[in-house]
């Protein structure tokens, strides 16, 4: 299937050297950086890899990494889901079908800054738009397991729109044969999905779930606006740990070995995942 | 042309149009370009006399300032500094929010007076410090001036990033203000070592506010003592008062402005935000002993002043958290994650009957956009305790008098001036005007600027100089003004002031009790436990920094000597 | 047959109920947004519920008013604009051969895999840990504060997106097409542009639309980098909280202001994601 020919340089190279260029002084640096004891006004000092064990000591650390991966596991699960269930939805003709379909991706537009303050109006205890409409009197915000709730919810209403327009942009290439095809073994609308639709959308959904993942590791806009890693650090995120430790606190050495963690961690669980998949295909 | 097309030339021209409606506006941060050559006077009008009239950008408004007040660099067509260009970093509040409101309404005028251009950096009030840092210990030039809050102070002195004013301000060539308007406690905030570094602005600290229409009617204080069987005690003398009258009124419809159960007293705790200020302002009267001299347990209150332990578990500490646990019971239970603005909101709407919280309340009922309770507010020092912790004899005193302490906790946003600066002249002038006694009233007379009264120039006779009329025809009710200005002035004129933590890492320490503080509020952890913690967190934190170098800092920023008597 | 029929009447109904509950669940966030943007400030928690105008509420401009005056919002819109179109652009045209190469080549010392993971693992490393080297980076190209930092920022950051997306579409084009074409003798580059790039339209617009969306949102470096003259939405946003708490109302209007050239964007995005359903269509 692959062809090789000299010219394949060509089309990588431009890329590969501008990412080269660009990303090896601050990678180099913020290695170097996680090996010092940085005190803003000293010179650094060299402290060898003890910011990564007092990593491994920290219960605020360890903790912001334990929510940082239920965040992950339930959030990404569910936008995965909604996103195909809705790319399925959509994916037919429909009266305002591309006001509707702009209307599903405008989340993904809204600055997730501006979204956690928003949010906060939105899940107000007393009163506000869910709690006064609803009746209810859930603690959204002020309850430690409410808060990562809402965190989630927050993440999903923004998310899901990503992977809905992939899925969708995806589905609108699978050619019409197929389903065709389908159609004469069975009319299950869940059979076709099962073995044509699935299978032939496998690549996508592997796409999808591996960029998912890479963000939702990193997540710090919403947590940081909505509850401010609150309430007591019930929604701190390993990423707004480590700029907390950073850019607060100028441990900088310190924050960038929290980085590094958290870089190494989804690295070889991207990996495996990718390896995994390249099996199963080949 | 097709319809897509069509729609498409719309719609980018729809964008185009919303766009180039906002460029062209000369509210913007960046200073326009001058036409070069000779000073027009737009925005200012000198007298024969010397004295001189300016006027306020947008607004129009008109600052009388004499000739003493504006020092000799500045006169008709001089431009002392002309060519120069000036970057000042504020928290990014635009032109017509707090702090960085008064800049931008002095621009003009100071853009003329001087011949030099101000660029108004706006950066998000959390990243104020960590931008400016970067930008001083990374190279990055882009600040003459920063804007900073009081505990910024700690991490920009030692390294050197700040630069001392003391020839400016005796220098009378600058507009003239004088760092003895303000009382020691808020004075020593912008000094270090001795030196001074800051200029005047902004003066933050916690008061005590209440719904006064309910306290002083008649008929409720005849249900509190028939709910109780005591008086109601008001005026209100110390926190176990406050806890009294919030459990009473907690739950109950006591306001009219809507149906549903009003509040004893909201809080901002917001986990990372300000709710640790509640909590270091109401335990300073368990825990902040006065007297003529400075040690471990004399008006000390954060570590021991030899050994740098932390003194944040002592059971002073211990029982005011037990007492701001129970107040806050009488609050919303949702105000764990209030920030400072909805919880206002809760007491500006009405629904609580105390608050404790900086000048923006007293400022914000005033807006009637923002509060439906003008001229319905008390207002006093924080309330005391009889019971103190003595953290020198290790026991429990009892005194005859509730004893109250000041504080001056917050920011008090003010202008320091970058080592990096190559026009310091430039920015110190800036900031001189804005800290003469016309523009500082004028700024502290309209709430919305955020520059609250602290100097003595601020409040009203016999204390102070200022007028009421100013304040009043800025649209404040005078019933509010008074119980405002004379809280305000006992909280910093007080006998026993809450020393100000100011050392390398204050926002680390904070922060550590700030987390717990939140823990503890939501009820996760028990309040001795949790300052236990905090202790423990404290110490790592001490020893990452430097033990020694803690101390030192410590010893220096409470003026701690070895000699009693020794003066501070 | 007549069965059949009457299921393909009630269905096409029944999903369209479907499609509208599911878009106006994913905009009510915005109504929301809107309604606190015409609210008095008293009234941002006052008001519950649906928050219908003129019943529940007296509507009011005056936060717009005071919003656009300042004209901080439309310069952050500007600035915004320019840098997620600049970093698109660069990470299409840096991006898209990078990614057929990948998918139509043979690589063997650094594999196929292994520089999917490469670009792949650009965007793992949270932004924090190379905030301050690309600050002194751009200190020394004295890039600080300028809009072309945070186009190469950006850029640099969203071509993976670019690389792994299209290198998947480019993966699901059948190879007939372009094995035919280089039988008659096309050349690389020819087969790229005329087949490739366009067979792979869909997942392209969808690709770039990412990339804004990506370049738009983001806060760290725009922060870092950007100070007076960069100053873009997410600052911008971030600026809403001050020494008097957050001001939801400006948020609200700031939210929607902010919305609306990448709204646009999607809108005519989605024409062409539809009209792509004509292309990749391979019989047989």
């Amino acid at each position: 299937m692959h062809r090789d020919s000299r010219v394949k340089w060509a089309f990588l190279l431009p890329a590969a050297l501008w990412v080269l260029c660009f990303t090896i002084f601050p990678l180099v640096y913020g290695l170097r950086l996680s090996f010092f004891r940085v005190k803003i006004g000293e010179p650094d000092e060299f402290v060898g890899f003890e910011n990564f064990v007092q990593f491994f000591q920290d219960e605020r650390g360890l903790q912001s990494a334990a929510v940082t991966l239920i965040f992950v596991l339930s959030g990404v699960t569910v936008q995965m889901a909604l996103g195909m269930c809705l790319a399925l939805l959509f994916n037919r003709d429909m009266p305002l079908r591309g006001l509707l379909r702009t209307v599903l991706t405008m989340p993904l537009f809204a600055t997730p800054i501006a979204v956690g303050f928003l949010f906060v109006t939105i899940f107000y205890e007393e009163g506000g738009l869910i709690n006064g409409l609803l009746r209810w009197d859930v603690p959204w915000l002020s309850h430690p397991h409410w808060a990562l709730v809402s965190v989630i919810l927050v993440d999903i209403w923004q998310w899901t729109p990503f992977c809905f327009l992939i899925f969708l942009a995806a589905l609108q290439g699978v050619s019409e044969d197929y389903y065709e095809a389908g159609r004469l073994e069975t009319k299950s609308g869940w059979m076709l999905f099962r073995h044509v639709t699935f299978p032939l959308l496998q690549p996508t959904i592997v796409l999808v779930l591996l960029l998912r993942i890479t963000e939702a590791f990193k997540v710090f806009d919403i947590p940081y606006t909505l509850t401010s890693g609150g309430p007591g650090s019930a929604t701190q995120v390993l990423s707004m740990y480590a700029y907390r430790v950073g850019m607060r606190f100028f441990h900088f050495g310190y924050a960038s070995s929290i980085s590094l963690i958290l870089f190494l961690l989804v690295l070889v669980t991207v990996s495996f995942m990718f390896k995994q998949i390249r099996q199963t295909y080949s | 042309m097709n319809s897509l097309c069509l729609r498409t030339v719309i719609l980018c021209l729809v964008v185009v149009l919303s766009i180039a409606g906002g460029c062209g506006r000369s509210s913007g941060p960046d200073s326009e370009e001058e036409a070069g050559g000779v000073v027009e006077y737009k925005h200012v009008t000198w007298h024969d006399d010397g004295s001189l009239d300016l006027t306020t950008f947008e607004d129009g408004e008109i600052i009388g300032l004499s000739k003493e007040d504006i020092g000799t660099l500045f006169g008709p067509g001089k431009t002392p500094f002309a060519g120069q260009r000036i970057a000042v970093a504020v928290t990014s509040q635009g032109p017509k929010g707090g702090i960085s409101g008064p800049l931008y309404r002095l621009r003009p005028a100071w853009e003329e007076l001087t011949g030099a251009k101000l660029d108004i950096v706006e950066v998000p009030m959390a990243d104020l410090l960590n931008k400016t840092i970067t930008d001083l210990r990374f190279g990055g030039g882009q600040f003459d001036g920063i804007i900073q809050g009081a505990w910024f102070m700690g991490e920009y002195i030692t390294p050197g990033f700040i630069i001392p004013i003391d020839t400016y301000v005796q220098d009378p060539r600058f507009p003239h203000w004088d760092p003895g308007w303000l009382p020691t406690p808020l004075k020593s905030i912008h000094a270090w070592g001795g030196k001074q570094y800051g200029v005047m602005n902004d003066s933050d600290g916690q008061v005590l506010y209440w719904r006064n229409d309910i306290l002083t009617n008649t008929a409720w204080r005849s249900a509190f003592k028939e709910e109780t069987g005591k008086d109601l005690p008001f005026p209100v003398k110390t926190w176990q008062d406050v806890t009294e009258i919030a459990r009473f009124f907690h739950g109950k419809n006591w306001d009219e402005n809507d149906p549903e159960p009003d509040s004893g007293v909201v809080m901002h705790f917001r986990v990372n935000e300000q709710g640790m200020f509640h909590f270091m302002s109401l335990s300073a009267a368990f825990t902040v002993l006065g007297g003529e001299k400075v040690d471990r347990g004399t008006n000390n209150y954060w570590f021991d002043p030899d050994t740098m332990e932390p003194l944040i578990n002592q059971p002073g500490h211990i029982r005011a958290l037990e007492t701001l646990y129970e107040l806050s019971q009488y609050g919303p239970r949702a105000q764990s994650s209030w920030d400072l603005g909805t919880a206002w909101d809760w007491f500006l709407r009405g629904k609580s009957i105390f608050v404790f919280s900086w000048g923006d309340v007293g400022s914000l009922v005033q807006d009637v956009s923002r509060s439906s309770i003008k001229g319905k507010i008390g207002a006093s020092i924080l309330p005391g305790s009889y019971d103190v912790y003595d953290m020198n004899a290790n026991a429990w005193v009892n005194v005859d008098e509730p004893n109250v302490v000041g504080n001056t906790v917050g920011g008090s946003w003010h202008g320091v001036i970058t080592s990096t600066s190559e026009s310091p002249e430039a920015v110190y002038s800036l900031y001189a005007l804005m800290a003469t006694q016309p523009v500082s009233l004028w700024n502290v007379n309209r709430g919305w600027t955020g520059v609250d009264p602290g100097a003595r120039i601020h409040f009203t006779p016999p204390q102070g100089s200022a007028d009421l009329q100013g304040y009043l025809d800025a649209g404040w009710d005078e019933s509010d003004l008074t119980f405002y200005l004379k809280a305000y002035r006992d909280n910093f004129y007080a006998k026993t002031m809450l020393p100000y933590l100011r050392i390398n890492g204050a926002e680390e320490y904070w922060r550590a009790l700030d987390q717990n503080l939140s823990e503890t509020m939501i009820g996760r952890l028990e309040p001795q436990e949790a300052l236990l913690r905090t202790a423990r967190e404290w110490n790592t934190i001490t020893d990452r920094r430097g033990r020694e170098a803690q101390l030192k800092q410590y010893q220096e920023s409470i003026g701690y000597d070895l000699l009693p008597h020794a003066p501070r | 047959m007549s069965f059949i029929m009457t299921k393909k009447k009630v269905k096409p109904l029944a999903f369209w109920a479907l499609a509208l509950l599911a878009a106006a669940a994913f905009f009510l966030p915005f109504y929301w947004a809107i309604s606190l943007s015409i609210r008095n400030p008293k009234e941002a928690f006052t008001v519950t519920g649906l928050a219908v105008p003129f019943l529940q509420y007296q509507p009011t401009l005056s936060n717009w008013q005071t919003e656009l005056a300042t004209g901080e919002t439309q310069r952050a819109l500007l600035n915004s604009s320019i840098i997620a179109a600049g970093a698109a652009l660069l990470a299409v045209l840096l991006g898209a051969p990078a990614a057929y190469a990948i998918a139509r080549f043979r690589f063997r010392r650094p594999s196929n895999e292994g520089l999917t993971l490469w670009f792949l693992s650009q965007r793992v490393l949270p932004p924090v840990a190379t905030a301050i080297p690309f600050f002194m980076m751009m200190r020394f190209l004295h890039l600080l504060d300028t809009r072309t930092a945070l186009i190469i920022l950006n850029a640099t950051f969203s071509l993976p997106f670019i690389v792994v997306i299209l290198r998947q579409a480019f993966l699901d084009l059948p190879i007939e097409l372009e094995e035919a074409a280089l039988v008659d003798g096309a050349g690389h580059m020819d087969i790229f542009f005329r087949i490739s790039m366009r067979l792979a339209a869909p997942s392209l617009a969808a690709a770039v639309l990412i990339v804004i969306a990506f370049s738009w949102n983001e806060f760290l470096f725009a922060l870092m980098i950007g100070t007076l003259h960069a100053k873009v939405i997410p600052v911008h946003m971030a600026g809403a909280v001050d020494t008097r708490g957050i001001q939801f109302w400006f948020v609200a209007v700031r939210t929607l202001l902010s919305m609306l050239p990448p709204v646009i964007l999607a809108l005519l995005a989605q024409r062409y994601i539809v009209r792509g359903l004509t292309f990749g269509a391979v019989k047989g």
